[in-house]
């Protein structure tokens, strides 16, 4: 019975999708109760899982009772370790919230039953991505993930914003995807197979450059998924302009799973985490992302949109952490991979809040929310307290050990950079704190009362959820973190849960295929590819129109006289010594995210170059 | 032995990368999408064949040695399907770009940026 888990509770969400679109003229009274059960029972299901997991067993399952012939994978195998189950609790518990809270959320928007449609298929596609053990059914669910996700961001089709953001994620989310196809084909081609545990079986001969191109392939695909500067540029826009439900999945969730399909490349498929060259290209991976999403954090004055940016910015932290190849790195990255979940869905969640009210998100706009909704001001400063690293709250404990784990690996620079840029996400929050809640209140705000109950019930219990993880990190350290980091570091328990523990000898029973001569064909590709982005870079027309440079004038503060009693800085002008000093940076970083879908295409194209040639050269 | 199919599958790859990082116009950037994703379904199937291959079907004598490999056939159908769903999308989205921005030039369409 446990073992058949998994496979309704990836059944029931995409059944419940169906159901929902053939009813189309449902009440919503029945629909909200449908999308409750749809998204309630697998995160229920996921809880019975707990038990026999944390006993150390995998549960395996083969579709179709497909059993593997002579000890090799000739159907799609899908497996529950401790790392699958971890992810699949977040996805459940966080889709269930978002569930309760998007019912009042949109209220007053149009198709709402083909939201829940869309929604429900989201849900399922995240689950049966932890649970598969098959490369390319982790291919086939990250598509119906995106293409749900970029239907769900462009669901308030009459903004101009959300029908953009979808574009340009649909482009960046689909090269990432092919690239992840392109992984997917290569290893297929090295190994015969497509069983994640029966390519890490071969993973001892990988040294080979097809295989390599697949590993670069295979992370910089993930990569776009996870937003790894320089892949991030579809998080902000998406994130800023899809409801504020999707955002909390979109930011909490779904990137979490391309960090989770990172880890399952980096210590499972390939197991290179061993590898000091491929732990300092994730380090160096993970520092360039939460520099770059801080500075960009700092420059932004739309509500969501910093928020977006403040999540590249930790997906950099958790990534440093578990580039670290150490245990204890990784349970510090898993724990604020936790952590970042709990506040971020809860700050997008705030955010909601206030658009529901106020219609806004532009923090010049918005001002003394603290009176109108003192729920959403609570809730919204014990994230913005847990997102800076504030103690005693959540995100203190996770990024103190990420600060400890760093240095004690001697990478101190890391740590060092580490703080500096935790320093920077409270000075952002401040001003966010600042500027929507604290200072006066403007026209806009007069008549505006608290979010619903249904909206601030979420808020509430992930606000509880942030204070517990922060007060007793040893219980969640040695409960639920220390199992799942340990279990990294054995993938063979893995392999073993598959094909049983004789799983050593095993070769395939057939002969590859002997037409295929990769080496030739990649290094002409790979030569052509630099070829064409160098012909790229220098055709480039004229510059364009200037994304707007920082101005040199300080806004409105009033440092003298009478007036000042009366001046209320508005959002921008709170940190402008910082910005003047480093204007020359910001505005190369401001001006490099010019909008430009094809530049944003360009950008991981070089990514996967780079990574290529980095791993060709030093492995 | 020249390998046609290969050379074909990765001129279409770059050729699909062109088209999205250098052409201006929407929709030539969703054609560049499409043979990017043709370019990958030829590799992926051509990475199944085999000289003088047989059908892959296992009732007869064993003929296993000489088939095909039918899993990249089933992997190919199923990243066509894909690739179909994601360019009716990208297709879709384009008429609301349209809508809302009148103009389809990827130079245009950027209010979100910074």
């Amino acid at each position: 019975m446990k073992t058949e888990l998994p496979i309704y509770i990836i059944i029931i969400p995409f059944a419940a999708a169906f159901i929902l679109s053939c009813l189309a003229k449902l009440r919503p009274r029945y629909r909200k109760f449908l999308v409750l059960l749809a998204t309630g029972i697998p995160m229920a299901l996921t809880f019975f899982m707990l038990e026999p997991v944390r006993k150390g067993v995998i549960l395996s399952y083969w579709l179709g009772n497909w059993q593997p012939l002579n000890g090799w994978a000739i159907g799609i195998g899908m497996a529950v370790d401790p790392l699958s189950l971890f992810m699949a609790v977040i996805i459940g518990v966080s889709t269930f919230l978002s569930g309760v809270y998007s019912f009042r959320y949109l209220e007053n928007d149009h198709g709402v039953s083909k939201y829940y449609t869309l929604f429900l298929l989201l849900t399922g596609a995240m689950f049966a991505f932890v649970f598969s053990a098959d490369l390319f059914n982790m291919y086939v669910f990250l598509e119906v993930m995106t293409v749900a996700a970029i239907s769900l961001t462009i669901f308030r089709e009459h903004k101009s914003g959300a029908i953009e953001a979808g574009f340009k994620y649909l482009i960046t989310g689909t090269i990432g995807s092919s690239l992840v196809l392109l992984g997917v084909i290569l290893l297929y081609s090295a190994t015969g197979t497509l069983n994640l545990a029966q390519i890490g079986m071969k993973a001892a001969d990988w040294n080979h450059p097809v295989v390599i191109f697949a590993f670069a392939s295979l992370l910089t695909g993930f990569g776009v998924k996870g937003f790894l500067v320089p892949l991030h540029t579809w998080p902000p826009d998406a994130h800023m302009s899809a409801p504020s439900s999707i955002s909390m999945i979109l930011s909490g969730v779904l990137s979490k799973t391309g960090v989770y399909a990172l880890i399952r490349v980096l210590y499972f498929v390939f197991q290179a985490m061993h590898l000091p060259a491929v732990q300092m290209l994730v380090i160096v991976w993970g520092v360039l992302t939460m520099v770059v999403g801080v500075i960009m954090a700092l420059l932004q004055h739309d509500f969501k949109r910093l928020l977006a940016f403040h999540s590249v910015s930790q997906i950099g932290y958790i990534i440093t952490a578990l580039g670290l190849g150490t245990i204890f790195g990784a349970t510090a990255g898993l724990y604020h991979l936790l952590n970042h979940v709990l506040f971020k869905c809860l700050l997008f969640l705030a955010a909601g809040a206030v658009l529901y009210r106020t219609h806004t998100t532009n923090l010049s706009e918005l001002g003394g929310l603290v009176r109108k909704m003192p729920w959403t001001f609570t809730f919204f400063t014990v994230g913005a307290f847990s997102i800076s690293g504030i103690p005693p709250f959540n995100g203190f404990a996770s990024k103190w050990m990420i600060y400890k784990a760093t240095a004690a690996t001697g990478f101190y620079p890391v740590t060092m950079i580490a703080i500096l840029v935790s320093t920077l996400t409270l000075a952002s929050f401040v001003k966010v704190l600042y500027s929507a809640f604290l200072r006066k209140p403007t026209a806009l705000v007069a008549n505006i009362s608290e979010a619903p109950f249904s909206m601030l019930l979420p808020m509430g219990l992930l606000s509880v959820g942030c204070i517990i993880t922060g007060l007793f990190p040893e219980a969640v350290i040695e409960k639920v973190l220390s199992p799942v980091a340990g279990s990294l570091f054995v993938p063979g328990q893995y392999y073993a849960a598959l094909f049983g523990h004789s799983f050593l000898n095993i070769g395939p029973t057939f002969s590859l295929p002997v037409f295929w001569q990769p080496l030739v064909w990649l290094l002409t590709f790979f030569l052509i590819l630099v070829g064409l982005l160098f012909f790229v870079k220098l055709s480039k027309a004229g510059p364009l129109k200037s994304a707007g440079s920082l101005s040199n004038e300080s806004g409105t503060v009033f440092t003298g006289g009478e007036s000042a009693a009366n001046s209320n800085p508005g959002a921008d002008d709170l940190y402008w010594g910082l910005k003047h000093v480093f204007a020359p940076l910001f505005n190369w970083l401001r001006k490099a995210h010019s909008g430009v879908i094809n530049d944003y295409a360009g950008w991981i194209v070089w990514t996967v170059v780079i990574v290529n040639l980095y791993l060709l050269i030093a492995l | 032995v020249i390998n046609m199919n290969y050379i074909v599958s990765m001129l279409l790859m770059v050729m699909g990368l062109y088209c999205i990082l250098q052409k201006e116009n929407l929709l030539k950037i969703v054609m560049g999408l499409g043979i990017l994703d043709n370019g990958l379904n030829l590799l992926l199937i051509s990475t199944g064949y085999r000289r003088n291959g047989l059908a892959p079907i296992l009732s007869g004598p064993d003929k296993k040695l000489m088939m095909v490999d039918p899993i990249p056939q089933a992997l190919t159908l199923t990243s066509i399907v894909i690739g179909v769903c994601v360019t009716a999308l990208a297709l879709a989205i384009i008429v609301k770009v349209n809508e809302h921005y009148h103009s389809i030039s990827a130079h245009e369409i950027r209010r979100l940026q910074g």
